[in-house]
C-alpha cells in the first residue's frame, strides 16, 4: 500500500517537473520572433532584414507560402511566419493580441463586416502614407484601387495597403449541365422558371443558395433591387430612402417568389453557402449559384481538384465547367445586371511592432508591387488592387481553356470597372439586419412589409459613425 | 447481517451507504438526510475555519485567475465599446436596458429553458439506464462503455459538419426514414422547431456519456449488501432501482442538474456550428448571442452585459437547484 | 446492480442496451466514413505527415498533464475541506468558486490575455495550463465534493480517534476512497484540456508551441474546408483520449474490486 502510494507520489512529482521543464523550454519562442536583426526597438529596425509575424484569415496556407517565397526572392533576409486564423475566430483573437505588446507585425484587415473590420482595428495600424509615396511615387493614389484607398484611410492617413478586391452580382452556371439538357441561359423570370422546370424534371436542383448564415443572400437581394431600379440599393444603404419604400418591399416579394416559383431550391434557410451549396454545385447536383469573382478559382484545375477532394467526392468525378453569367432581369424592366465591388482586404502594420520597417516592406510588397499583386492575381480567388495587374491566363490551367478564358477575362474587365460598393459601406449590424430580413421572408416568418420595417428600425438604431 | 428495515442509520454508518430514504417491502425506512455537515465546533475562529487552508489552493487558482475577468467584464458592460479603439462611451446601465428590450434576448432565454429541461431529463434517464445496466452482468460491457463515451471525447467543431450532413434534406436521416416508408424530404434545419430538436439531439448525443460516467462512479458507492437485503425481501429490479439506486445517487443528480443548467446557459458550439442560431434566431442561445454580439458585431459592451446576466442567472439556478435538492433530502427523512 | 436470473431477462437487457447505444454509434460511423472519403487513407497520410505533428501531440499532452495535476491537487483538498471540515460560510465560498464556471470562453479572451501577458507567460504552455485549470476546478470540485459527501464522516472520525492528524486522515482514509471520482475527473478534465481550442489559438504564437487541436485549421480554407482531412485530424486527435479512457476504466474497476469501502 505504502509502496504504491510512494510510486504515485513519485509519478506526480515527475509529471510536475517535466511539465515545468518542457513548458519552460517553450519560452524562448516569444523572444526570437520579434527581435529581428537590430537591437534598437525604437527605430523600427531594418527595412530589409528581420523576422516578422503575419496574421490573417486569408489566403490559405499553401498559397501564403507561395507568396512568401516570391517575397523572399526580392528580400531574402526578411523571415515571414504566417499564422492563419479561421474567419470565425479572427476578430476574437486579434483584439487581445493587438492590445498587447506581443501582437503580430503585419495583420490583414477587411473594409467592413465581421472578420477583422477596419473600423475596429484601424487604431492599431501604423500610417503607411510616407512609405507608399516612396514606393509608388507622389501619384500613388491613381495607381491603387480607389475605393480601397478610401476604405482603408483615416484622417488622410493610409492605414492599410489595399491588397485584394472582390466583385459580386453575377451568377455561375454549370455549363455542362446547360448543354446537356439544351437549356438556354435565362435572361428574365419566365425563362428562369422554364430552365428550372427542365432541370428539376431531370432530378437536379436549380438555383441553390444558403439564406441567412453567411450573408450571400444579400448579394441576391442586391441584384434584385438593382433589377427593379439601378442604384436603388445604394440609396437605401446610405439612408437616402427608407427600406419601407414599396420598391424595396417589392424586391423582397420577388425574392420570395423565386422560392415559390421553384427557381430557388427549397429549404434555403437551413442550408449554408459553404460547404453545402458549394459542394452541391461543384459536384454537379445543382446547375446555378450566385457567387462572385472569387469563385473564378474553381475554373482552374488545381483549385477545383482540391475542392472536390475536400468535399469527399470520388476522384473520378468529372470536373464541372463553370461559367459566369449575368443575373437575370427578374423585374422585367430591362435594367442591365451590374457588378458591385468592394475592397476585400488590406495589409496593415502594427504600430507597436518592433520590426516596423521590415513589416512595412512586406505589407507594401503584397499590395503595392507588381510581383506581389501578380501572385494574388494568379491565385484567381481575389482581384488585384494595383492598376495594370491581371492574371496571366495563359499560364493558368483551366478546366476548359477555350470556353472559360474569354468569359473570365470579360468578368475581370467588368469587375475592374465596377464602382458600386457591395457591402463595405454597411457596418456589421446593418448588414445583419438585411440578412435577417431575407431569412425571415424566405423562411415564412415575416411578410415583406414587416421585414422591411425591421430593417429600417435596425438602420435607425445603428447610425453610421456610432 | 441485519435486515435493512431496522436501524437504517446504523447500517448506513457501518456499511458506507450514502444515507437516503429507503423503501423496502413497502415500509418507508427513514434515514437521516445527506451526510450532515460536521458540527461546528465552538471556540476560536481557526477551529471554525479548519477547512479554509484546504480550499485555499482551489480558490487561489480559480478565483485568482478568473475574478479579474469577472470584474473586467462587469466594468466593460457599462461601456459602449468595440473592444479595440481607444475611445469608449460610458453608458452606465444602457446595455442592460437594451437587453431588456431586446426580443432576441428573451427568445434566447426561452430556448435555454426548454433546452435545459429536455436535455437534462433525457440525459439523466439515459445515463442512469446505461450505468445501471453496465454495472450488471451484461456481455461486452467495456465496448458499450467506450461507445457511449466516445461522443464526449470528440470536439463539437468536428462533429457539427457531420451532423449538418446527416440532417440535410438529402442526408442520412431522411434516407433512413425513406427506407422505413416515412416522408423523407424534410429540411430539418430549415424549420425553427425541428432545428431546435436537432440541436437538443446532438447535445444529448454529446453529453450522455458524461452523465453515464458520473452515475457509474456514484453507483459504485452503493453497498451491495443493501441491494442483497432488498432482494431477499423480494424487491424486483425496478423496485431496487427506484428505491435504492435512484435516491442513492441523488447527490450526483443534483450536481448534474447544476452543471447542465450552467452548460445550457453557456451553450455555444452546437447551435453555432449547426444552425448558427437560426433560422431567424429560433435556435439562438445566450452563448451564441454573446459571441455574435461581441465578435461579429464588435459590440463588446453589450456582450459583456449579456455575460454578467448569464453569470447571475447561472448562480441563481445553482442556488435554487441546491435548495430544491436539500429540501427533497430533508423531506425523505 | 441488476439481478438477471433468467436467460430471457439477460437477453432482453442485452438487447435493450444495444438498441440504446446504436444511435450513439451512428454519427461516429459517419465521421469515420467522412474521413475516408475522397482520398481515403491518403487523408490520414496527409494529416500524419504534417511537419510538427509529434510536437503538437507533445504540447497537448503536456498541457493536459499540467492541468490534471493542478486540478486534482486543488480539487481533492477542496472537496475534503468543503465536505468534511468545519468552515464558516462554506456555501459562500462554494458559490464564489462556482461563479468561475459561468463565463463563456469568448468573453474571457481579452482579460485573460491581459493577465497572461502581464505574467510574462505569453507563448508558453503555462498560458494555456493555468486558465484551463482555473476553469476546470469549480466543475471538478462540484463533483468531488458530492462524492466525498458520500464517504461516511464516521470513518474520518475513527481515524482521528486513533490519533491521526487531519492530513493523515485525508491521505490514508479519504483519498483512497475517492478512486472512482478521481478516475471520472481525470478523464473529463483530460478531455477538456486536450480539446481546448480557443486558448491555444490565442496564447500560443509559434508553431512549436501549438497543440493538436490547431491542426484542422491547416485544412480550413477561407471559403471551403477540406472536410475529409479535418475529420481525419479529428479521429487522430480523439484516439489518445479514447485509449486513456479505456485504461482508466481498468484502473477504476480495480479500485472497486479492492473493496475500498470495507
Amino acid at each position: 500500500m505504502l509502496r504504491r502510494r510512494a510510486r504515485i507520489a513519485q509519478g506526480i512529482a515527475l509529471a510536475i517537473t517535466s511539465v515545468v521543464a518542457l513548458a519552460g523550454c517553450g519560452a524562448p519562442g516569444s523572444g526570437s520572433d520579434t527581435g529581428g536583426g537590430t537591437t534598437t526597438a525604437t527605430d523600427g529596425g531594418s527595412a530589409t532584414s528581420g523576422s516578422i509575424q503575419w496574421w490573417s484569415w486569408t489566403p490559405d496556407n499553401d498559397l501564403a507560402e507561395r507568396e512568401i517565397a516570391a517575397f523572399n526572392q526580392q528580400y531574402p533576409d526578411i523571415k515571414v511566419t504566417y499564422k492563419k486564423v479561421p474567419n470565425a475566430d479572427y476578430t476574437a483573437v486579434l483584439r487581445p493580441a493587438l492590445a498587447s505588446d506581443s501582437g503580430p507585425d503585419v495583420f490583414t484587415m477587411a473594409a467592413a463586416g465581421t472578420v477583422g473590420p477596419f473600423d475596429v482595428f484601424s487604431s492599431y495600424a501604423a500610417d503607411l502614407t510616407p512609405k507608399v509615396s516612396e514606393l509608388l511615387g507622389a501619384d500613388w493614389k491613381s495607381k491603387v484601387y480607389g475605393a480601397g484607398v478610401t476604405s482603408f484611410s483615416k484622417d488622410d492617413q493610409l492605414k492599410a495597403m489595399p491588397w485584394a478586391k472582390v466583385a459580386a452580382g453575377n451568377m455561375w452556371i454549370n455549363r455542362g449541365l446547360f448543354d446537356k439538357y439544351d437549356v438556354k441561359v435565362p435572361t428574365n423570370l419566365a425563362e428562369w422558371r422554364q430552365a428550372c422546370d427542365t432541370f428539376r424534371s431531370n432530378g437536379l436542383g436549380c438555383f441553390k443558395e444558403g439564406i441567412g448564415a453567411s450573408g450571400f443572400d444579400v448579394d441576391t437581394f442586391h441584384s434584385i433591387v438593382n433589377s427593379i431600379e439601378p442604384g436603388l440599393y445604394q440609396q437605401a444603404a446610405t439612408d437616402k430612402i427608407k427600406w419601407t419604400d414599396p420598391r424595396l418591399v417589392q424586391a423582397w416579394s420577388t425574392f420570395a417568389q423565386l422560392q415559390s416559383d421553384k427557381i430557388l431550391d427549397a429549404g434555403g434557410v437551413g442550408v449554408q453557402q459553404y460547404p453545402d451549396v458549394n459542394n452541391a454545385f461543384l459536384s454537379g447536383k445543382v446547375p446555378m449559384v450566385q457567387m462572385g469573382s472569387w469563385y473564378s478559382q474553381y475554373a482552374t484545375v488545381n483549385s477545383l481538384t482540391a475542392a472536390l477532394q475536400g468535399a469527399g467526392v470520388p476522384a473520378d468525378t468529372p470536373k464541372v465547367t463553370i461559367a459566369p453569367v449575368a443575373f437575370p432581369d427578374v423585374a422585367g424592366k430591362g435594367n442591365p445586371s451590374t457588378l458591385f465591388a468592394d475592397p476585400d482586404a488590406a495589409q496593415a502594420v502594427n504600430a507597436k511592432s518592433k520590426s516596423l520597417n521590415a513589416a512595412t516592406t512586406f505589407a507594401l510588397w503584397l499590395g503595392g508591387t507588381t510581383q506581389g499583386q501578380q501572385t494574388v492575381a494568379n491565385n484567381v480567388d481575389s482581384l488585384p488592387t494595383l492598376a495594370g495587374v491581371a492574371p496571366a491566363w495563359s499560364d493558368i490551367a483551366l478546366v476548359d481553356q477555350q470556353v472559360q478564358e474569354p468569359l473570365l477575362k470579360d468578368l475581370y474587365a467588368k469587375a475592374a470597372d465596377a464602382t458600386e460598393p457591395r457591402s463595405n459601406n454597411l457596418p456589421a449590424a446593418r448588414f445583419q439586419a438585411i440578412s435577417d430580413a431575407n431569412q425571415a421572408v424566405l423562411g415564412g416568418s415575416k411578410t415583406p412589409e414587416e421585414a422591411a420595417a425591421d430593417v429600417q428600425s435596425a438602420f435607425d438604431a445603428n447610425p453610421v459613425g456610432s | 447481517m441485519t435486515r435493512a428495515a431496522t436501524g437504517g442509520s446504523a447500517l448506513a454508518a457501518g456499511a458506507g451507504l450514502p444515507p437516503s430514504g429507503v423503501t423496502v417491502g413497502g415500509a418507508e425506512v427513514g434515514l437521516s438526510a445527506e451526510t450532515p455537515a460536521p458540527p461546528r465546533p465552538a471556540g476560536p475562529w481557526y477551529r471554525q475555519m479548519a477547512g479554509l487552508p484546504w480550499i485555499l489552493p482551489a480558490l487561489v487558482v480559480s478565483v485568482g485567475v478568473l475574478y479579474y475577468c469577472i470584474g473586467y467584464t462587469g466594468f466593460i458592460s457599462t461601456l459602449k465599446w468595440d473592444g479595440a479603439s481607444p475611445q469608449a462611451d460610458r453608458v452606465g446601465a444602457g446595455n442592460y436596458v437594451r437587453m431588456v428590450n431586446d426580443p432576441i434576448f428573451w427568445r434566447a432565454l426561452q430556448h435555454t429553458a426548454v433546452f435545459f429541461l429536455v436535455t437534462f431529463a433525457v440525459q439523466v434517464l439515459l445515463g442512469m439506464t446505461f450505468a445501471v445496466i453496465l454495472h450488471s452482468q451484461v456481455r461486452l460491457r467495456v465496448l458499450y462503455k467506450v461507445l457511449v463515451f466516445v461522443p464526449v471525447v470528440i470536439a463539437p467543431a468536428t462533429t457539427a459538419p457531420v451532423f449538418r450532413q446527416v440532417y440535410a434534406p438529402d442526408g442520412q436521416l431522411n434516407a433512413v426514414l425513406g427506407f422505413l416508408g416515412l416522408p423523407d424530404t424534410n429540411a430539418w434545419l430549415a424549420n425553427g422547431t425541428t432545428a431546435m430538436l436537432v440541436v437538443m439531439t446532438v447535445q444529448i448525443w454529446q453529453s450522455t456519456g458524461i452523465n453515464f460516467v458520473l452515475y457509474y462512479a456514484a453507483m459504485s458507492q452503493i453497498d451491495t449488501e443493501i441491494l442483497e437485503a432488498a432482494r431477499l425481501d423480494g424487491a424486483s429490479n425496478l423496485r431496487v432501482v427506484g428505491s435504492i439506486i435512484w435516491p442513492g445517487v441523488r447527490g450526483t443528480t443534483l450536481a448534474i442538474a447544476i452543471l447542465t443548467a450552467i452548460g445550457s446557459l453557456k451553450t455555444f458550439d452546437i447551435p453555432f456550428l449547426i444552425t448558427t442560431g437560426g433560422p431567424s434566431y429560433s435556435t439562438e442561445f445566450l452563448g451564441t448571442q454573446i459571441y455574435r454580439v461581441s465578435v461579429a458585431l464588435s459590440q463588446v459592451g453589450y456582450g459583456a452585459a449579456l455575460s454578467i446576466v448569464l453569470l447571475v442567472l447561472a448562480l441563481l439556478m445553482a442556488v435554487a437547484l441546491n435548495l430544491a435538492g436539500k429540501e427533497r433530502g430533508a423531506s425523505r427523512a | 446492480m441488476l439481478e438477471l436470473r433468467s436467460r430471457r431477462s439477460r437477453l432482453l437487457v442485452q438487447l435493450l442496451v444495444t438498441l440504446l447505444v446504436a444511435p450513439f454509434v451512428f454519427p461516429l460511423v459517419a465521421m469515420v466514413q467522412g474521413s475516408l472519403a475522397g482520398a481515403g487513407w491518403g487523408n490520414y497520410r496527409t494529416v500524419l505527415s504534417l511537419d510538427l505533428l509529434p510536437r503538437f501531440f507533445l504540447n497537448s499532452a503536456l498541457i493536459a498533464a499540467g492541468v490534471i495535476v493542478i486540478v486534482l491537487a486543488c480539487t481533492l483538498t477542496a472537496a475534503f475541506g468543503f465536505s468534511k471540515l468545519p468552515l464558516r460560510g462554506r456555501e459562500v465560498f462554494f458559490w464564489l468558486l462556482l461563479a468561475c464556471l459561468t463565463l463563456p470562453e469568448v468573453v474571457l479572451l481579452a482579460p485573460l490575455f491581459a493577465t497572461v501577458t502581464a505574467a510574462g507567460a505569453y507563448n508558453t504552455l503555462w498560458a494555456v495550463i493555468i486558465p484551463v485549470a482555473a476553469l476546470q476546478i469549480p466543475f471538478a470540485v462540484l463533483l468531488a465534493r458530492n462524492f466525498v459527501d458520500g464517504i461516511p464522516t464516521e470513518l474520518v472520525e475513527a481515524a482521528r480517534v486513533d490519533g491521526a492528524s487531519t492530513w493523515r486522515a485525508f491521505v490514508h482514509v479519504v483519498a483512497p476512497l475517492t478512486k472512482p471520482i478521481v478516475a471520472a475527473v481525470v478523464v473529463l478534465v483530460f478531455i477538456s484540456s486536450w480539446n481546448g481550442y480557443l486558448f491555444p489559438l490565442l496564447f500560443l504564437q509559434t508553431p512549436e508551441q501549438q497543440t493538436i487541436t490547431l491542426v484542422p485549421q491547416f485544412f480550413v480554407g477561407r471559403y471551403n474546408n477540406d472536410q475529409t482531412k479535418v475529420l481525419a485530424a479529428a479521429v487522430v486527435t480523439a484516439l489518445p483520449v479514447i485509449i486513456a479512457y479505456v485504461c482508466f476504466q481498468r484502473f477504476f474497476e480495480r479500485g472497486l474490486a479492492a473493496g475500498a469501502l470495507k
